[in-house]
């Protein structure tokens, strides 16, 4: 009898790595379809795109892991020089297919194929193989394509429509969500916030403009739980990310009196939960420990708010994580001497709570609700001349600023003098006789109708007078 | 919540009524083997003529601990022979001359609970009693401070492994009757005896006899690796965290076959010649429990069992799956520590993939180490020292649940040996 020799131990248990990428593959096929139905075949079924169009998603998703598969193969065989068998088991258990598949589910639809195919050589190359290859890298390298993407295209992308597919360029009035909000300084109602897009469900279900992976949060959600039943990722750090988010977009919104619908808003707009489920929880780039996954998840959260808040930079997620991955090194040291003096977790938790409660009641503050027309209208002077009130008035128009003085008698409005005017479209003004209807019916102002010939300009001239109604009403 | 998996048991096929005590063989091999202490002094030459139970042989250090002849008969030579560990071993042959013939023994005039604690740890050393749970720790060390709690380990959290579960039922009085006087010689207030919970045969067994014992308790366990081991025991029963030993809080655990050889040595002052092997696995033919005698290589065991079934290529193993020595060959001796033996299927070697940090090892270690780490920085005494590799009991669960496969284990023991370095 032969006796063959191993290391123990001499049972294991069965799982094993490459299973665990084909579990984290099947937990994005749904989005993968929903991707290319929503941004493709619906659109060509409702008319908004040609049959060659709706194939835009299905050719970025299949181009994009092609790259990524090709590029790393090409640099194992002539840049690591293994060949023949070497390669084949290197090839294996690199797992070629995750920085392109990654990348691509969270550009807009609109990204050029050929910016696609960039930023999937450089995810594959800057972002993995240069560190080393799989298990070595120190940032999730789908996000660093993202990055290089978004950084240098990121105006093109806009001027061809950005995040929005064909079927939203007609119907949706502003960008994403979360550029809507920011339009809004992040304060709004329920109005004109959630029912802007629809409903929640178009939150939920993923009918709102975003990066083509993004949207159906209710996927994201299937996928989190799946995730977790079969192993496959650390879950404190999505739980810990989504409620640090939560918690704090919830101070902010009952500061500045906006229900619980407000965080739970955040929570379904942007990058947040594709980036938490899959991106934050990649094993390579994220801690090794339970405590240093909470840390991480909490520190996500707090970037996050911050870049959603504090700045109008786009990609708030994308550039937490990747800030925080450089931090993973320190958070793993804390991990491990934690395991020994539960004390020692005390200080940098106290810590990061006291930086995330700063930096949400600093937020719930600093925030300011937006006036319609705040800045379209500017009141220069007001002079009273007899019984007279006269304002003196500038509105952006559509070819430039509107000058005008309004007078007032006895409260209300008896002349609108135009000073200054660039617009094209004045003629339509002056046959409608507009500026008569703004006076006749000043005290149903907001019922006046536009010119439609002049769209613009009457709209400037109502939001005007109803600026100076509104100005004159508080003396 | 104590770390560990539940890994599986396998325990089914090697449980029986009775156990066959193997016929005892024509050479022992006794090794010069006590512990950490691999070159023993041999007391004997070739030629001299041994009683069962004489001693031929001693630890070379300060630590008094005999070795002792298992069989009647003739020294004729000494060989090198494996031991458990995968190394050979110096051994001293005995020719067996089938005669049983052992020291005077005069029977006990007092009864066993009355001896002094000096007359107790006198019988532990010149009984060689030592830990037969696999560690070979000589048992009188354990017993020279004050104690007031023994725990006796009944648990064998190790899969396929059922030699202690097989002593514990067919020597459950005896068993019991050492317990109560290891108590009343330490003067301890409390004796429990863990098993895993599950284990309802077991339980009720003890249960028969308890009522005889009011000091002596039975404790259920969780049932999962690694259990068994002294650290996990005590915070579970007791709730009680120590730092190295168990000592530091008056506790001392014993595995429940050491008992039984605390029992032969109080009752019959003899040391042990026999212990209850497991051998077992899918590719043996009958695997069962056997009692044998120390010194006898395990090949014509298995052979008398039955043998292998047909294979090309098996893994031999000694000890149990998690924590023993994977043997080229099945010329094995028979020690005290040998709790059994594992036939199991070859298997083909795991692909070599990277670490992917997935945190699973730094999740599941019993000890609170984080292994993937460790074997990160095995190489970096600085970063290596905050990481306390020194404390891995070795348990092998980090190489268990590793998905790329890696030897985690012999990682976190190369780091061990760095940090002895200096």
């Amino acid at each position: 009898m032969e006796f063959m020799i191993e290391k123990g131990p001499h049972i294991k248990d069965q799982d094993t790595t490459s299973k665990i990428m084909k579990r984290l593959l099947i937990a994005l096929i749904p989005i993968i379809i929903f991707s290319i139905y929503k941004n493709g075949i619906m659109l060509y079924q409702t008319g908004s795109a040609t049959f060659y169009q709706a194939l835009r998603p299905l050719i970025m998703i299949l181009l994009s892991v092609f790259t990524s598969v090709l590029i790393e193969g090409l640099f194992i065989w002539f840049i690591l020089k293994k060949q023949k068998k070497q390669f084949k088991e290197y090839f294996k258990h690199s797992y070629a297919v995750f920085p392109g598949l990654f990348l691509v589910l969270v550009l807009p639809i609109n990204t050029p194929l050929w910016a696609v195919v960039f930023g999937s050589i450089i995810a594959t190359i800057i972002g993995k193989m240069l560190f080393g290859g799989f298990g070595h890298n120190i940032f999730n390298p789908a996000l660093i394509g993202a990055l290089f993407v978004t950084s240098s295209y990121g105006a093109l992308i806009a001027s061809r429509g950005g995040y929005l597919n064909l079927g939203e360029i007609d119907t949706v009035s502003s960008a994403t969500p979360l550029t809507h909000l920011s339009n809004l300084n992040h304060i709004g109602t329920y109005d004109t916030i959630i029912n802007e897009f629809g409903s929640w469900w178009n939150y939920f279900l993923g009918f709102i403009p975003g990066a083509i992976g993004e949207t159906s949060k209710l996927l994201i959600l299937i996928a989190l739980i799946y995730l977790i039943l079969t192993k496959v990722i650390k879950w404190q750090i999505p739980v810990i990310y989504i409620s640090t988010v939560f918690v704090m977009t919830l101070i902010i919104g009952l500061y500045n009196d906006m229900g619980w619908w407000y965080p739970l808003m955040h929570i379904l707009s942007g990058g947040l939960m594709f980036g938490a489920v899959f991106m934050a929880t990649d094993p390579v780039t994220s801690p090794i420990s339970k405590i240093g996954q909470v840390y991480y998840g909490l520190g996500l959260g707090i970037l996050t708010v911050i870049f959603r808040f504090l700045t109008s930079y786009p990609e708030g997620v994308l550039t937490a994580i990747l800030t925080m991955n450089m931090l993973v090194i320190i958070i793993d040291r804390l991990g491990a001497a934690v395991r020994f003096d539960l004390r020692k977790a005390l200080l940098p938790f106290s810590l990061i709570l006291l930086i995330g409660l700063s930096i949400s009641f600093y937020t719930a503050y600093a925030i300011q609700p937006k006036e319609e027309g705040d800045d379209r209208v500017t009141i220069l002077d007001i002079n009273q001349i007899n019984d007279n009130t006269i304002y003196h008035v500038t509105t952006k128009g559509f070819g430039g600023l509107i000058e005008a003085k309004i007078i007032f008698q006895n409260d209300k409005i008896t002349k609108i003098d135009i000073l200054n005017q660039n617009e094209s479209y004045w003629l339509e003004i002056n046959n409608n006789n507009y500026l008569n209807d703004l006076i006749n019916e000043q005290d149903q102002i907001s019922e006046v109708d536009i010119v439609s010939g002049a769209t613009k300009t009457s709209t400037a001239l109502k939001l005007m007078v109803e600026r100076v109604l509104e100005e004159n009403e508080k003396d | 919540m104590l770390s560990g998996v539940k890994v599986i048991s396998n325990k089914k096929m090697s449980i029986s009524d009775n156990i066959i005590e193997y016929k005892d063989p024509e050479i022992v091999y006794i090794p010069l083997v006590n512990h950490s202490n691999f070159d023993c002094k041999c007391l004997v030459s070739v030629g001299d003529k041994v009683l069962k139970g004489s001693v031929i042989g001693k630890r070379n250090d300060n630590i008094e601990l005999p070795i002792h002849a298992s069989v009647s008969g003739e020294v004729i030579g000494i060989e090198e022979k494996l031991y458990l560990n995968g190394q050979y071993v110096k051994c001293v042959l005995i020719k067996n001359d089938f005669k049983e013939k052992q020291a005077e023994f005069n029977g006990v005039k007092e009864s066993i609970t009355s001896y002094s604690k000096e007359k107790f740890i006198d019988l532990l050393k010149d009984c060689a009693v030592t830990g037969m749970g696999g560690s070979d720790f000589p048992t009188y060390l354990k017993y020279k401070n004050k104690l007031n709690t023994i725990i006796i380990n009944a648990v064998e959290c190790e899969p396929y492994l059922t030699a202690d579960f097989m002593i514990a039922k067919l020597k459950t009085e005896e068993i019991l009757e050492a317990i109560d006087a290891i108590m009343e010689i330490n003067k301890m207030d409390k004796g429990i005896i863990a098993i895993k919970e599950g284990n309802s045969e077991l339980k009720e067994r003890f249960e028969l006899f308890l009522g005889t014992y009011p000091n002596i308790s039975l404790v259920l366990v969780d049932n999962i690796y690694p259990m068994g081991w002294e650290k996990h025991l005590i915070k579970k029963i007791l709730d009680v965290k120590y730092d190295k030993l168990p000592s530091e809080k008056e506790i001392v655990v014993n595995n429940i076959s050491t008992i039984y050889a605390i029992y032969r040595a109080l009752k019959k002052h003899t040391p042990i010649s026999r212990r209850i092997v497991t051998i077992t696995g899918e590719k043996l033919k009958k695997p069962q429990n056997v009692l044998i005698k120390i010194g006898t290589s395990i090949n014509e065991v298995i052979n008398e069992i039955g043998g292998y079934k047909k294979a090309d290529q098996v893994r031999l193993i000694a000890g149990g799956p998690m924590m023993g020595t994977c043997l080229d060959t099945d010329e094995l001796i028979v020690t005290k520590n040998l709790s059994g033996v594992l036939v199991l299927p070859a298997e083909v070697p795991d692909d070599d993939i990277t670490c992917l940090r997935c945190g699973r090892c730094d999740a599941v270690c019993p000890a609170d180490l984080s292994p993937a780490l460790i074997r990160e920085y095995k190489n970096d005494y600085n970063k290596l020292k905050h990481l306390h590799p020194e404390r891995c009991i070795e348990c092998g669960l980090c190489s268990y649940v590793c998905p790329s496969k890696i030897d985690v284990r012999g990682a976190v023991k190369e780091a061990k040996k760095e940090i002895r370095r200096h």
